[in-house]
């Protein structure tokens, strides 16, 4: 059984230091904020889960760096934001593997829909100094896709419904999120 | 039901025509089917009927009961009973099949779906397409194996209850027993709402085996050249669009 944090930022600037030493998931919400999440990893096969889900209207820099410090530790990180208007938002995420930890996962998955024509920027960097490691990570920056909303809209959902309902699941994208504690989170979304 | 008029397409922004002088009539309760090579624009036409963002019209008409849809979106066109069953139909990640089905129908009916009744539908649907109902929960065909998303397309006609449906290659990707569980509940379907109209796109006549045509169309050069009945799919799975001269007798299926 994991521990399990749920972060709302609302129109702040926070700096997250975590010490991690059992499996824990974090639900990150943040409402046009920014902030600079450090989190260590400081026992052996533990794992951590964090999402981070965005709703941008200014400029705003999220960052966030993972140090897998002891062996067989696991890191999967979801960035997802949605930057709404003409402005800059920066994604930098970093895993980093320590020289003696071996057989560790790090993974980071980050994505940024412009609603507007907003700039927005990911640096996505695996810093491995071990052999040892499975590790990947992803970055897109765009709309969404065409041909999602085309397949929506011919089982008859109007575009602006069709939005909605990727919105949703682009930033509440787990099963596991209880929308009661997200109740803000949600309301914000209905305005995009 | 759907008419057809000397339609010209395109890909946007390009000059060559996919389809010219296009013509075709579906009556209520026919079947139909369009047969041809790859590359003839069988799943243009698909798409054009749908209004896909990336063809354009460049002439002629298309009329759901009398009425040009040509101006229509996507979703009023959907609205009005154009279900087109997708070849590969798209994965979308973090909207749940549920989830999106539910506003489906709430659009398409235009009444708030009740929950209770809603799940219960779905299930008994969901049994009759042999689909596990955990599928309900998941992202919307991720994860779907080629033949779940093509039942999961069966299952949303079933659900949307459509008047006017294009099949394109539902039998791609299907097995032998998923292709028999998909047109028995497009069989089942046609005889509970006997006036639906069915166009089916595809280059096997393996499909009609199941699913009986009155009219098999062979669309080549940007048109259809020859018209005639279940006779022609076998001929041409014998022959070849090579082997079967079709360019001439055309036949009206009028």
């Amino acid at each position: 059984m994991s521990k399990i944090l749920y972060v709302i930022d609302n129109n702040t600037k926070k700096d997250y230091n975590y010490k991690i030493e059992e499996d824990t998931i974090i639900y990150h919400f943040s409402i046009n904020s920014g902030s600079n999440v450090l989190i260590d990893l400081d026992k052996e096969d533990i794992s951590l889960y964090y999402y981070y889900n965005d709703i941008n209207y200014d400029d705003n820099i999220f960052t966030i760096k993972v140090n897998h410090n002891k062996s067989n530790t696991h890191s999967e990180l979801f960035n997802h934001g949605v930057n709404v208007k003409d402005n800059e938002l920066s994604f930098k995420v970093e895993g980093s593997v320590l020289k003696n930890s071996a057989k560790c996962i790090c993974n980071q998955d980050n994505q940024i829909i412009n609603i507007s024509d907003g700039k927005s920027t990911i640096c996505p960097n695996l810093l491995i100094d071990n052999y040892d490691v499975d590790s990947s990570h992803s970055a897109y920056i765009g709309k969404f896709k065409d041909e999602d909303i085309f397949y929506l809209e011919s089982r008859g959902i109007p575009e602006k419904v069709c939005y909605k309902l990727l919105l949703n699941g682009f930033l509440i994208n787990s099963d596991s999120i209880e929308y009661d504690k997200i109740k803000d989170f949600v309301l914000e979304i209905e305005k995009i | 039901m759907l008419e057809i008029k000397n339609l010209y397409c395109k890909v946007k922004e390009t000059e060559d025509n996919i389809l010219e002088d296009f013509s075709l009539t579906i009556k209520k309760g026919e079947i139909h089917v369009i047969m041809g090579p790859n590359g003839t624009g069988k799943s243009t036409l698909s798409k054009v009927i749908m209004g896909h963002y990336k063809y354009e019209v460049t002439g002629g008409d298309i009329l759901l009961d009398g009425e040009s849809i040509l101006n229509l979106s996507v979703s009023k066109r959907a609205k009005k009973g154009i279900f087109l069953c997708m070849q590969d139909p798209t994965v979308i990640e973090g909207v749940s099949n549920s989830e999106f089905l539910r506003t489906a129908i709430g659009e398409v009916s235009g009444t708030k779906v009740n929950l209770y009744t809603f799940i219960k539908d779905m299930e008994k649907a969901m049994d009759e397409v042999k689909l596990n109902n955990n599928m309900l929960h998941r992202s919307l065909n991720l994860g779907f194996s080629g033949g779940e998303k093509k039942k999961n397309e069966i299952l949303q006609l079933k659900m949307l209850k459509p008047k006017f449906i294009i099949l394109d290659e539902l039998d791609s990707g299907l097995d032998v027993d998923s292709l028999r569980i998909a047109c028995k509940n497009i069989n089942d379907y046609l005889e509970e709402y006997p006036d639906t109209a069915l166009l089916i796109i595809t280059h096997y006549p393996r499909i009609l085996e199941y699913i009986r045509p009155q009219y098999v169309h062979i669309l080549k050069e940007k048109k259809i050249q020859k018209t005639g009945g279940i006779e022609l799919a076998f001929e041409i799975e014998k022959e070849g669009y090579n082997g079967v001269n079709v360019m001439m007798g055309n036949e009206e299926n009028e």
